[in-house]
């Protein structure tokens, strides 16, 4: 029972990030329904910028209390890149979707070497002052304060979220777009403002989780192509285009990874692709999508 | 004689809502029905049925008398039925002869020819030729199929369902989008490549009551899913409350 | 007689190719076997991508399969004849094909892409993993084998790429070129391009889908082995990195590039993806952001490729003279 707690809050704390970049991607496919590959740039990204926007910080005097706040300044401040980016990717809205994917793949490509221009290729890391906020200890565990912060940062935006799209006009504007773009658009909705406002929001989800994960994780190249992978899992798992398909699949991944890497290490990612076979096999909606047509 | 294409009390549910209930139809050798009725009143849940897209809520499709209820489109064209569609349907990137060769070697059973050149098969091409000829799209064969006009386009779906050999063809609204004058032109070759291509049962699917007029020999009207009636071309026509319920009270006359 | 235009495009390329050991230094022609690999797998890929219209993002696993089959044929039996190898690498993909595919082929688009991906990281993940058996991440050696029954034992790597090998792959291109050229002409290639069309038509015309698209899917395994065993045999080595989702994608970006609505396109897009990437290497460190643009300029630019674009110039200048 030592480890329990510790494995429990380690794949909450995995699942709350996986769920920031997983509400991006189905934010996006939901209204624009584009599959964005680069989602893992995007997450690394965050996690390179948010480690130098800190150095900044504290060489500036910043109080090492103001982390966890100044990350996610470092990641909202990265949105930047989402209303260009969107504007590339509408050359291919409507046209085959493997276009989509090499668009968003090339862009992958491209962010690898922005990278290693900017940061070079070893992996950065902060040091430990995110430990400031302390550690809750007892007898069985040991977890710091932060990753509570952190997976209550998520829970925050899932709430905000939700509320968002349900209850605020402008969540209605985007459902009515996600459900019917020519209809949306016949209504009077500025349908090209939404899509570079969805695409935005998705980026700075995806980027705020790098920024989040840098004190306890260090970022580096392999990153951006590695997440893709598990982001995929949970949206798969979830559901194509469901929030709270989302919720259940980073749930779910978050804590199959925490378990099988201190039970079974070789089936660390292997359980996390059986699965995602298994549910495209037998429920391909996932969890909470809607049916495939 | 068992019919070439028949529903045994035929009813298809989705969740509460019934849209077919209890429908029997039979098309007999050297027939063509009619199906009329307004829109909604289940007609292409009824065709959707008849070539195996659905499964049946209850009761049976029968092909030549065996059970074909929801073998789905391949088999059922494979057994000899075949479909064209009120939408037109094209392979955008094949050329005529090669929309009309993908039924003929379905037809001939070559599929599985890996590695024989299709081009230098004398008895495929002889066969698209012929089928080509029939529909006068014999000028047009090495044009792709998406730059066809609209009406060569239907005259091209037509056709690639005809090479397939059927015993019936199923048409569903062959002659939707096609301007009036045109419309007898189309269903006269229609009828005329049946006879030739040896098609022995056509059902149609039809809102224009003249073109159901001139060729039906009997006419099943459906309304909100029941058979409404079951009957010889003039019988139909001579009973106005039917054709009332099916096309809606004439204005002013 | 005259030619086909394709023909005389065919022979023009192989006469080409097959002169360049003669004039070019030993170190383009040993780059150019890779070259050779990665064509025969994408003439695969392109039957199922290009003819079929079913994208994989996990085709990189049957490159794996040829490479690991050859480390474990040739290295861990000793079976030493590469032709055994092929043989035996490509019925093995086919045979792990037949059950992926059935999986995979009941979805198309962006679930077919999904659970190819999938598939391929599962592989992925049990090459890495299980070390034991392949090898984790440094990988498993392939050794040295002999080409139609011969050592070549007095050539040295290098040498040997350069000349006898080489021009093996060449003729191996050349052969499977060959047959793909007849599938795709052939009935069975007609059914799947009305497949790739209209697919709900083709069920109406009595087109067997499901079955065809697993039987491209299992061609195009066979294809990848064999440009995977090549790959292994080039290099020395079998290495998971040969089989993430990257390398898929890499297939992909080259079918693209030289045109995936043509016979002779992926073989195009591997020649210049190939060259590209060495000639940019020895340019910049960043060399990946140039193919990257380069990827992004053809689909929102060029999504005929290096061929739709030569075809757009020789219609250009037929109408022009």
């Amino acid at each position: 029972m030592v480890a329990f707690a510790n494995i429990l809050v380690g794949g909450v704390f995995h699942a709350a990030v996986l769920f920031l970049v997983a509400a991006g991607l189905q934010l996006v496919f939901g209204v624009q329904k584009i599959v964005n590959l680069a989602c893992g740039s995007f997450y690394a990204l965050g996690a390179y910028f948010g480690i130098t926007f800190i150095g900044y910080a504290a060489a500036a005097g910043m109080s090492p209390w103001l982390i966890l706040p100044g990350l996610i300044v470092a990641g909202i401040l990265l949105g930047f890149i989402g209303p260009p980016i969107e504007r590339l990717l509408r050359s291919v809205y409507g046209r085959d979707e493997s276009f989509q994917l090499l668009l968003t793949f090339a862009l992958v490509l491209m962010f690898q070497d922005v990278f290693r221009f900017i940061w070079g290729s070893n992996p950065r890391s902060l040091d430990s002052t995110y430990l400031i906020y302390g550690t809750i200890t007892s007898r069985d565990f040991s977890v710091p304060v932060y990753n509570l912060l952190v997976i209550a940062a998520a829970i925050a935006t899932a709430v905000g979220l939700g509320a968002l799209l349900q209850r605020t006009n402008y969540g209605r504007t985007l459902r009515a777009t996600a459900e019917n773009r020519a209809m949306a658009e016949a209504l009077g909705v500025d349908v090209r403002r939404v899509y570079s406002v969805v695409f935005t929001l998705g980026a700075v989800l995806g980027t705020t989780a790098g920024a989040l994960v840098v004190p306890t994780a260090a970022a580096s190249l392999d990153m951006a192509i590695e997440f893709v992978i598990e982001a995929f899992a949970v949206v798969v798992i979830g559901g194509l285009g469901s929030m709270r398909g989302a919720l259940a699949g980073a749930l779910i991944v978050g804590l199959i990874r925490a378990y099988s890497l201190v039970l079974y290490p070789e089936l660390e990612v292997l359980a996390i692709y059986i699965i995602v076979i298994t549910v495209l096999l037998f429920r391909p909606a996932g969890l909470l999508g809607r049916p495939v047509v | 004689m068992s019919a070439l294409i028949e529903t045994r009390h035929l009813s298809k549910a989705y969740g509460g809502f019934l849209a077919l209930d209890d429908v029997s139809i039979a098309v007999q050798a050297g027939e063509l029905v009619s199906v009329v009725g307004p829109n909604g009143a289940g007609k292409t849940t009824l065709v959707n049925l008849l070539t195996g897209l659905l499964q049946p809520t209850s009761g049976d499709v029968l092909f030549m008398g065996t059970s074909v209820a929801g073998v789905g489109p391949v088999t059922l064209a494979d057994h000899g039925l075949a479909r064209a569609f009120q939408l037109i349907q094209i392979f955008p990137q094949l050329t005529v002869a090669e929309t009309i060769g993908t039924a003929v070697v379905s037809r001939q059973k070559k599929r599985w020819r890996l590695f024989s050149p299709l081009a230098a098969d004398g008895e495929i091409s002889a066969r698209v030729r012929d089928v080509a000829n029939i529909f006068g799209l014999d000028h047009r064969l090495d044009t792709m199929a998406a730059t066809l006009s609209q009406g060569e386009k239907k005259l091209l779906d037509v056709a690639s369902a005809f090479a397939l050999d059927p015993r019936v063809i199923l048409l569903d609204e062959p002659t939707s989008g096609v301007s009036t004058a045109d419309k007898h032109g189309i269903m006269k070759t229609l009828i005329e490549a049946a006879k030739t291509a040896g098609v022995q049962g056509i059902l149609l699917v039809e809102h224009d009551m003249d073109l159901v007029a001139a060729y039906s020999h009997r006419i099943i009207a459906l309304s909100e899913g029941k058979m409404l009636a079951d009957l010889p071309t003039a019988d139909f026509f001579a009973d106005p409350r039917l054709i009332e319920t099916v096309i809606g009270k004439r204005r002013g006359h | 007689m005259k030619l086909p235009h394709a023909a005389i495009v065919a022979i023009a390329g192989t006469a080409v190719l097959a002169l360049l050991p003669l004039v070019a230094p030993p170190y383009y022609a040993s780059l150019m076997v890779p070259f050779f690999g990665y064509a025969i797998a994408l003439l695969g890929f392109n039957l199922l991508f290009g003819y079929t219209g079913l994208l994989s993002f996990g085709h990189a696993m049957f490159l794996g399969f040829g490479a690991y089959g050859a480390a474990v044929v040739a290295g861990v039996f000793g079976i030493k004849s590469f032709e055994a190898v092929l043989v035996l690498v490509t019925l093995a993909a086919m045979a792990a094909a037949l059950p992926i595919g059935f999986l995979c082929v009941r979805y198309v688009g962006i679930f077919f892409g999904m659970l190819t991906l999938a598939f391929g990281m599962l592989f992925h993940s049990f090459l890495f993993k299980f070390y034991h058996l392949t090898g984790g991440d440094s990988g498993m050696r392939v050794p040295r084998m002999n080409i139609l029954g011969l050592e070549f034992a007095k050539y040295n790597k290098i040498e040997f790429l350069a000349e006898p090998f080489y021009y093996y792959c060449l003729a191996l291109l050349v052969i499977a070129g060959l047959l793909m050229w007849r599938i795709v002409h052939s009935p069975f290639g007609l059914h799947l391009r009305a497949i790739r069309d209209n697919a709900r038509k083709a069920e109406y015309l009595a087109v067997h889908v499901r079955r065809f698209r697993l039987a491209a899917f299992v061609i195009s395994a066979g294809y990848g082995a064999i440009g995977g065993a090549i790959l292994g045999f080039r290099v020395g080595l079998a290495d998971p990195e040969l089989v993430y989702w990257t390398q898929s994608g890499q297939l992909v970006f080259m079918a693209v590039l030289g045109g995936f609505a043509n016979f002779f396109g992926p073989i195009v897009g591997a020649l210049a993806f190939t060259l590209l990437q060495d000639q940019l290497q020895s340019l910049t460190q960043y060399w990946r952001f140039i193919l990257g643009a380069i990827l992004a300029l053809i689909v929102v630019g060029f999504p005929g490729g290096i061929v739709g674009l030569a075809e757009g110039l020789r219609r250009r200048r037929a109408r022009a003279a």
